[in-house]
């Protein structure tokens, strides 16, 4: 089942525009974003090489299965409990980030609380199914979107008013010192692997090496296109001054001949689901690993309350954390990412290597 | 047996059943022997027990060369126990008292056996005929298409009250053995007093007797049935009814009709590529044209929202009291041109999709392109191959309007995602009812 491993980093490649990488890339654009970018490549890669190869040897487990059994308590806790948090405001500022740009652009005249109650409905409903459930709809959703999307980047790549010349000029910049920050955003796209803590579940037979390439180009592909296709619309100054680049750029777009004109509305759709589906993988694992930390079997009342905590956190986020300040603390939450997924990966990996042995 | 206790049960048999006009308890004689008879005369065929009971009665005159006549006949079966007599007597079975012992003797009459045309899943080319509404003769259509001695036919009885006899079918090499267990507790475990047809399963199955989505297939076409069998499914037949049951059932198969092997390759493509289209349009274009019109009108090019925005002009009140009108006449219609009579039929949809649609339009009660989708909602929506889902389908839209209405845009595209949830989250005897490859049960 190596598609679905492929579906899940393709996921967050996808999401990487609601969660502000491109935003956090075209600000460091002259400042190292593109060496970051390069730099990130490899990291990526690395962990996930390291992480698909621990986790393979638990065929169709989870991490709570995993770890059900293990003396070390407070290795358990690091785990289960940190990526929980890390994935819990992961979704969180997705949901957060995309409610802003649906009052934005799409109904800009509704409160943002109901149009996050009916984003909280969808994904709860989702987050209770079992996980090869999810997993079904997250095929599907990406069914019906990949033709959308790749139709998006082809008019963007072939359109007149995209100006090579400002992507080359950003490209000069290659040999500045790369920032933390940029090569912390950039590795977002790659951090899709970590779904698998749960998602290994459905997982059957070996997780083969060739994956690993073809995450390899997609990442390389989509990092560039998410971070220098807002450039070659607005420019290498003007694509600075948008809060969602990708946004604005897909504004630019125009299919002359298509019933729908604006290709931004075509996009927000497409992110409607993207998104709806990217929160419910994270939430689901932030869900699932909850329940895990619990030793006994969790009762109705508790996934409820489980529930009102994630409604509650996603209510308060809404109303206090306005995009402004919602991108800063995104750029601090990406470096601690990173951090976090290294020390994970790396202590799952020699934890599961003393067990074995 | 000894002849009291013959005599007791024979006693407290007739005093169950209570004397009916057609109740018979007949006692025939000849020089060496006689024999006693206890039958329903409605239900029975008379025929038979003139045939195979009676001539041979009367022909052989040994009476110990009759009792190995009657414990050889295929007809008899010996007694067991007098609930289960009294459960054959009301099914059509004659009881015989003969010497000391007890046989029930199978003269149930076959009603209804004739072989009925397909109505509701018709196709154009490949067989024309379905069921019957006669268990036997259902079982031996099925026989006849599909000749393979692994098809395991066991047989047990619905409702408290209707008794109806059930069959289960499935091909022992094929089926996969944990759903054949799942479905019998399935069917043992049912508490309803009158089952009449399967189609009472689709709301049996939830524990809360309510269901949207049908997760079994109801069918009418033997050739189906056939080809399911082939495909490891189950089979429940009823009796009395002329639809088969097919289990465990997925979305996949609400979408295929019978017709995709009788058709080239790429036809069938075309086809069931036009039935998820007629499928999305039916449900997303009401709650997508409510989210355009009171939304975003600015989703569509200049002239295209001008020229929608300009057809409602005359339209005094919003879009989505406005769809719900029409498609509330649009409901009306369907009812209604099931319930006529086929002479009366084509007059209603004349009257009511033609006339009271030009009318409305010109009253400036509803827009010319409110029309234009209401007619192809409707449309869209008979394109589904099986009734049931088509009928879920009707229902669906609703939803997808109400989120439209409420949310905008979002809520179209996020109901229409909470229904794929829904049907994703279903599952038909243990296997998902909705994914995207739907891959055939492996069996090791």
């Amino acid at each position: 089942m190596n598609r679905y491993y492929l579906y899940l980093v393709l996921l967050n490649m996808l999401a990487n525009v609601i969660i502000f990488v491109p935003k956090i890339l075209i600000e460091y654009r002259y400042k190292g974003a593109v060496m970051g970018i390069l730099i990130a490549v490899p990291i990526g890669i690395v962990l996930n090489y390291f992480y698909t190869k621990t986790i393979t040897k638990f065929p169709e487990q989870g991490l709570p299965e995993i770890t059900a059994d293990s003396k070390h308590r407070w290795l358990k806790i690091l785990h289960l409990g940190g990526f929980q948090i890390i994935w819990f405001s992961a979704g969180l500022i997705t949901l957060i980030g995309f409610i802003d740009i649906l009052s934005r652009f799409v109904n800009p005249e509704m409160p943002k609380l109901s149009l996050l109650a009916i984003y909280l409905a969808a994904i709860f409903l989702i987050i209770q199914l079992p996980t090869d459930r999810v997993m079904y709809i997250l095929e599907i959703v990406l069914f019906l979107n990949l033709p959308l999307i790749g139709f998006i980047i082809f008019k963007a790549f072939t359109n007149e008013f995209l100006s090579w010349d400002s992507i080359l000029e950003v490209g000069t910049h290659i040999f500045e010192r790369p920032s933390l920050k940029s090569i912390a955003a950039a590795t977002y796209c790659f951090s899709g692997y970590a779904n698998l803590i749960i998602f290994n579940r459905v997982i059957k037979g070996k997780l083969k090496n060739w994956n690993l390439i073809v995450i390899f180009f997609l990442g390389l592909v989509n990092l560039f296109t998410t971070f220098l296709i807002p450039i070659g619309f607005h420019g290498s100054d003007g694509a600075q001054q948008y809060l969602y680049p990708w946004i604005s750029t897909s504004d630019s777009l125009r299919l002359t001949y298509s019933p729908i004109e604006r290709v931004i509305f075509l996009f927000l759709m497409f992110y409607m689901s993207i998104t709806l589906i990217s929160v419910s993988v994270h939430w689901h694992i932030a869900f699932e690993l909850l329940k895990g930390t619990f030793k006994e079997k969790v009762s109705n009342k508790k996934n409820w309350l489980v529930l009102a905590s994630f409604a509650g956190c996603s209510i308060v986020g809404v109303i206090f954390l306005n995009a402004l300040l919602l991108d800063k603390l995104t750029v601090y939450w990406m470096i601690v990412r990173l951090g976090f997924e290294i020390i994970l990966v790396g202590s799952f990996f020699f934890w599961a290597r003393r067990r074995t042995t | 047996m000894a002849i009291n206790q013959v005599q007791s049960i024979k006693d407290s048999l007739k005093n169950k059943i209570r004397p009916a006009e057609d109740v018979v308890f007949k006692e025939f004689h000849t020089k060496e022997k006689y024999i006693e008879a206890l039958y329903i005369k409605t239900i029975s065929d008379e025929t038979i027990i003139q045939d195979k009971l009676l001539k041979p009665f009367f022909e052989i005159s040994s009476p110990d060369l009759f009792l190995d006549y009657l414990q050889s006949s295929p007809l008899v079966i010996s007694f067991e126990s007098e609930q289960k007599s009294l459960d054959e007597v009301i099914k059509g079975t004659a009881i015989l008292f003969y010497q000391n012992s007890i046989f029930l003797f199978d003269s149930k009459v076959d009603r209804n056996n004739s072989v009925l045309d397909t109505t509701v899943e018709t196709t154009i080319q490949g067989p024309q005929s379905g069921f019957s509404e006669s268990l036997p003769t259902n079982l031996g259509l099925i026989r006849k298409r599909y000749p393979q001695t692994s098809l395991n036919v066991e047989s047990t009885t619905v409702g408290t009250v209707s008794k109806t006899d059930v069959m289960i079918i499935h091909d022992a090499m094929r089926a996969d053995p944990d759903t054949v267990t799942r479905i019998k507790q399935f069917l043992a475990s049912i508490d309803v007093h009158m089952f009449q047809t399967g189609e009472q399963l689709l709301d049996i199955i939830k524990k809360s007797n309510r269901a949207l989505v049908p997760v079994m297939l109801v069918t009418e076409r033997p050739d189906r049935v056939a080809v399911n069998l082939a495909a490891g499914k189950i089979i429940i037949l009823v009796s009395g009814s002329p639809f088969a049951v097919v289990l465990p059932t997925v979305m996949k198969d609400f979408m295929s009709s019978m017709e995709d092997i009788y058709q080239t390759y790429w036809v069938t493509k075309f086809l069931q590529i036009l039935r998820y289209i007629g499928f999305l349009t039916s449900l997303v274009l009401p709650g997508l044209y409510v989210a355009v019109t009171s939304y975003n009108p600015e989703l569509f090019r200049v002239q295209l929202a001008l020229s929608i925005a300009g057809s409602r002009m005359s339209v005094p009140y919003p879009s989505f009291i406005e769809v719900l009108l029409m498609l509330f006449m649009m409901e009306m219609l369907t009812e209604a041109s099931i319930r006529l009579p086929k002479a009366i039929g084509p007059t209603a949809t004349t009257v009511g999709g033609l006339i009271l649609g030009q009318a409305a339009t010109e009253a400036g009660l509803v827009s010319n392109i409110m029309i234009i989708i209401t007619s192809s909602v409707a449309i869209s929506n008979f394109v589904i191959p099986i009734n049931a889902f088509s009928f879920t389908l009707r229902i669906m839209k609703y939803f997808v309007l109400a989120l439209g209405t409420l949310f905008g845009l979002v809520g179209v595209v996020v109901g229409f995602f909470m229904l794929i949830a829904y049907m994703v989250k279903l599952d038909s005897f243990g296997e998902p009812f909705l994914t995207l490859i739907q891959s055939k049960p492996s069996k090791e």
